[in-house]
């Protein structure tokens, strides 16, 4: 991986979403961080992380094909998770920047408050982040329901077409 | 749920959704900018909507930014709107059959 230099200061979210999820923030740490959870609330996909500032953070799809890849930045568990996540396809980071993810793990009450952050460092249009913001709710809610009831209800994610026709015109190849 | 819909039931705070929905990450005086809202309005309803989890906010540097959460949203769809998708998917299914069979 090619060694990267990054000032989360820098970087704005663009994306804020909470969820309260009543279970224990180790709990909620332990699914975000592990492929036998992940496989079930993020569409099959499966998390790898090296959970040390450094660490490689990756997710495979269900066939094993590198989806993601990135790095951690910062990593405080049970409480605060940051890393570089920057899908796969050709010439993506060289024209949209570093996507930064932050999962933030506080107590509230009987319950966990988890706070996902998508952060760039630079403007990013709405039909790039209409990927996100398509994604990300349904893998929460997905999440939620793991750990509520040991259950998920299978989530179909398909890139948004208005977000691979921005991508084409900026001559980012997808799949 | 009860505070979502509360937080819901007022045209004010659906207009401030909208605002943040068209641009998101918004600072209080961005917020009130062009609003026929007074300051101390548009704060109260915020934090009407931030206790119901529509809204939460983040310091970035020394501005304090707005943005639009969908989630409870999003749990009211999955609650009771998903069935009627499938309801229609169905429908769909059964036409699709209906017309085929007319063509054999």
């Amino acid at each position: 991986m090619s060694e990267t230099t990054i000032d989360v200061r820098n970087f704005k979210p663009a994306i804020v979403y909470t969820i309260y999820i009543a279970s224990t923030p180790e709990k909620v740490w332990e699914a975000l961080t592990h492929p036998e959870f992940s496989k079930k609330y993020f569409s099959g996909h499966a998390v790898e992380v090296d959970l040390r500032v450094g660490g490689a953070f990756i997710m495979r799809t269900p066939d094993g094909a590198l989806h993601i890849s990135g790095e951690v930045i910062e990593c405080d568990p049970p409480r605060r998770l940051t890393f570089t996540f920057n899908v796969n396809w050709p010439a993506l980071v060289e024209k949209l920047g570093p996507t930064l993810v932050t999962y933030e793990i506080e107590p509230a009450g009987e319950t966990v408050k988890l706070t996902l952050l998508q952060s760039h460092d630079r403007e990013i249009s709405d039909d790039i982040l209409s990927g996100g913001r398509a994604g990300w709710p349904a893998i929460l809610s997905s999440l939620k329901s793991l750990l509520e009831t040991g259950s998920a209800p299978a989530i179909a994610m398909q890139p948004p077409e208005r977000m691979l026709a921005a991508l084409k015109e900026m001559g980012i190849e997808t799949p | 749920m009860d505070e979502v819909f509360k937080a819901l039931a007022d045209a004010s705070r659906r207009a401030l959704l909208d605002r943040l929905h068209a641009e998101n990450g918004q600072t209080l005086n961005e917020l009130c900018d062009g609003l026929d809202m007074t300051r101390q309005a548009v704060t109260k309803h915020l934090g009407i909507l931030e206790a119901a989890n529509l809204v939460a906010t983040r310091r970035h540097g020394r501005e304090k930014l707005h943005y639009i959460n969908p989630l409870p949203i999003h749990q009211i769809g999955e609650r009771w709107i998903r069935k009627f998708e499938r309801g229609k998917l169905a429908a769909l299914g059964e036409l699709k059959r209906q017309l085929e069979k007319r063509d054999e």
